[in-house]
């Protein structure tokens, strides 16, 4: 039963900033999913707390024990790397072996061996497999053996770096379902790295965000999802990308410049008028009408469908609102989802998200949605889970 | 040749045999010192210093040459001469590897402020003129009473084969994933044991041209084992020319011969791990 805690943990290469004071807090069995675009120090992370990046400050504490200075073979941490690092010159069956040979990850007979191996590759449907060589593989095979060799033996801590990167689109959708239901995966603390947004909601009991060394935010995939800490972590969740409009207080409202689209400023939230704000609406958050519902609950804007594309059971509309503002949404079809149609483009209030008002190119922080109460959080949004399922 | 062809075009152009004439008169221009050694190594003393290529040959001469015992035609001992070159350049490959191969790990692997400059000044050590420094390298032989001993000899080659083994097998380490061994950290074995396990079967190609390169270089080797031996630990490459006379007759036949057999070793070795060398060599020198 072991607890993974990460201090203050800083790691320069050179003048480069590789992390900076990152503090995770990883509770027993947990599966935190670390998220970020690359060169945001994912890796240098997970091979910190592995030992095998020497850190510059901060502290990695497994289970109780402050291991920061603890030799890498010393930690009883698995990793899968996103390079595989399968052994050339063993076979697959030798290098699922090696953990279990080295005799610091527990004794185990030839015979505990063997059915070790035999259930993890079973449970990896990589068991015709055990005799070739990491270059007789594909790479999706070898990203299936990286990953056995982790779950074949016992560990406290499991540490995966894009496991499932090099898999095509089905093969990564059966793992990732398949990833979740190991028993192993759901008992051990799990550190898991990747750049992809939908295995961090699929996966993660918790998603931490990195952006240049920095964590931005950590929280569970709804939270993440609906209260996004600022625009960076709303902009690396969702694809299409959420939009996100610069606006200017006028009067108690606040109106995305050059556009009719106004929404009323909640009162839990002041924006100061120099600054201004921030507008962000997620594609899948938009409904398209003929015409204005009137529903206290949405606000709602005039367009005119510049480009639709299809993609498989969605739509992906371009919409122009007019001043060279351009809102991208996602829709099921229909007979109002064709090119050249006025349309009426209604949102939700609660899936509108507030930020500050800043220079173009910088983030900024999340102020809340476009209705009280609702507010910090996003409590009472739909849940994400929903959302994916209309997709 | 390699560009493709157009239609209508010709495979031979004037331009392409010129090429490959060119490069014939330049293989024959550097072959044949070699095929005139092999000539004159077949030739009677009588017939030495002839330049035809028409004559009888015999093997007389590697007879003569293999016999010699240091008393009848000149003062070196040949067999004693070739046994002892083995012993040397055995040694110092073995040595320069021993030292060299965990120099290069490290040196591949542990990058610091300075560490460039390190491994260019190991590589000075081969730029610089061997007679540069063998003034004062006969003056401590003597004194420490090196001169003319195998070990002696053994640890003036090494200077010569390890700076090669350390540069060539750098490259390979740093070309190895460290991912690797990290891997092996992470399977339980210490740092030592991923080294061994991981990292070394890795570089075997590497090894191996490492240690024929350093070999033969060690092999040729002239001016060490002139000033800083004599009969004891005198080598191959200094016992051909004393075929030459040095005051007395020279034999250019026996020269030649003794020449022919001096080759034969590193050759041999080359042939045995060629399989090795030429993989070895692009693997190392080519990043994926």
């Amino acid at each position: 039963m072991v607890a993974l805690t990460v201090k203050a943990l800083t790691k320069h290469y050179g003048k480069t900033v590789g992390i900076d004071g990152i503090d995770l807090d990883v509770a027993d069995g947990e599966f935190l999913v670390i998220l970020g675009p690359s060169g945001a120090g994912k890796t240098t992370t997970l091979k910190s707390i592995a030992g095998l990046v020497e850190v510059d400050d901060g502290t990695v504490d497994i289970g109780g024990v402050d291991m920061t200075l603890v030799e890498p073979y010393h930690r009883n941490v698995a990793m899968a790397f996103e390079s595989y690092a399968l052994y050339p010159q063993k076979t697959v069956s030798e290098n699922l072996a090696s953990p279990l040979k080295s005799g610091r990850t527990g004794k185990y007979s030839e015979d505990e061996q063997k059915r070790r191996i035999d259930t993890v590759t079973k449970t990896l449907g990589i068991n015709h497999l055990l005799e070739r060589f990491p270059r007789e593989l594909s790479n999706g095979q070898r990203q299936r053996v990286a990953l056995g060799r982790v779950l074949v033996r016992p560990a406290d801590v499991y540490l995966l770096d894009e496991p499932l990167s090099h898999l095509d689109a089905k093969l990564r959708a059966a793992m990732r379902a398949e990833l979740r239901q190991l028993g192993q995966m759901s008992n051990t603390t799990t550190v898991y790295v990747t750049h992809d947004y939908q295995e961090a909601l699929a996966l993660g009991d918790r998603i931490a965000i990195l952006q240049e060394g920095r964590l931005v935010q950590i929280d569970t995939p709804a939270k993440i999802w609906h209260a996004p800490a600022d625009t960076f972590v709303a902009r690396s969740l969702g694809q299409p990308e959420i939009n996100v409009f610069d606006a200017a207080v006028d009067g108690a409202a606040l109106r995305v410049l050059g556009t009719d689209l106004e929404i009323g400023i909640p009162s839990d939230i002041t924006i100061s008028t120099s600054a201004g704000a921030r507008i962000g609406i997620r594609p899948c958050d938009i409904e398209i009408r003929a015409d204005f519902s009137r529903n206290p609950g949405s606000v709602a804007v005039r367009g005119r469908i510049q480009l639709v594309e299809r993609l498989g059971r969605n739509v992906e509309l371009s919409i122009d609102l007019g001043g060279g503002v351009t809102m991208i949404g996602l829709s099921s079809g229909g007979p109002l989802a064709v090119e050249g149609a006025e349309i009426v483009v209604e949102v939700a209030r609660q899936n509108i998200h507030l930020f500050e008002g800043a220079p173009e190119g910088t983030d900024s922080r999340r102020l809340g949605s476009a209705i009280a109460g609702a507010g910090r959080n996003g409590d009472g949004a739909t849940t994400h889970a929903a959302q994916e399922d209309r997709r | 040749m390699a560009s493709e062809l157009m239609p209508g075009q010709k495979r031979f152009t004037v331009g392409a045999v010129a090429a490959d004439i060119v490069l014939v008169v330049w293989f024959v221009f550097s072959l044949f010192p070699i095929l005139w050694m092999f000539l004159l190594a077949l030739k009677t003393p009588a017939e030495q210093t002839t330049t035809y290529f028409k004559f009888s040959p015999t093997f007389e001469n590697f007879g003569t040459v293999l016999s010699q015992k240091g008393t009848d035609l000149t003062s070196v001992d040949f067999k004693s001469a070739l046994l002892t070159s083995l012993i040397n350049c055995g040694g110092a490959v073995l040595v320069s590897l021993a030292i060299g191969i965990p120099a290069a790990y490290a040196a591949g692997r542990w990058k610091y402020k300075g560490s460039n400059d390190l491994m260019f000044n190991m590589l000075s050590f081969r730029f610089a003129p061997e007679l540069m420094v063998i003034v004062p390298l006969f003056v401590i032989y003597n004194q420490i009473g090196l001169f003319d001993t195998k070990l002696g000899m053994v640890w003036v080659l090494q200077l010569v084969t390890m700076p090669l083994v350390v540069w060539i097998l750098r490259s390979y380490f740093e070309d190895l994933p460290e991912d690797l061994e990290q891997a092996a950290l992470l399977d339980g074995y210490t740092r030592k044991r991923a080294f061994v396990m991981v990292a070394l079967p890795l570089v075997r190609p590497g090894i191996a041209a490492a240690a024929l390169l350093s070999f033969i270089f060690a092999w040729n080797n002239y001016v060490f084992p002139l000033i800083l031996a004599d009969s004891n630990a005198g080598t191959v490459t200094v016992a051909v020319t004393k075929f030459l006379g040095g005051g007395g007759q020279a034999y250019y036949n026996l020269t030649a011969a003794a020449a022919v057999i001096a080759a034969l070793p590193p050759l041999i070795l080359a042939l045995t791990i060629q399989r090795y060398l030429v993989r070895g060599l692009s693997f190392g020198a080519v990043k994926s």
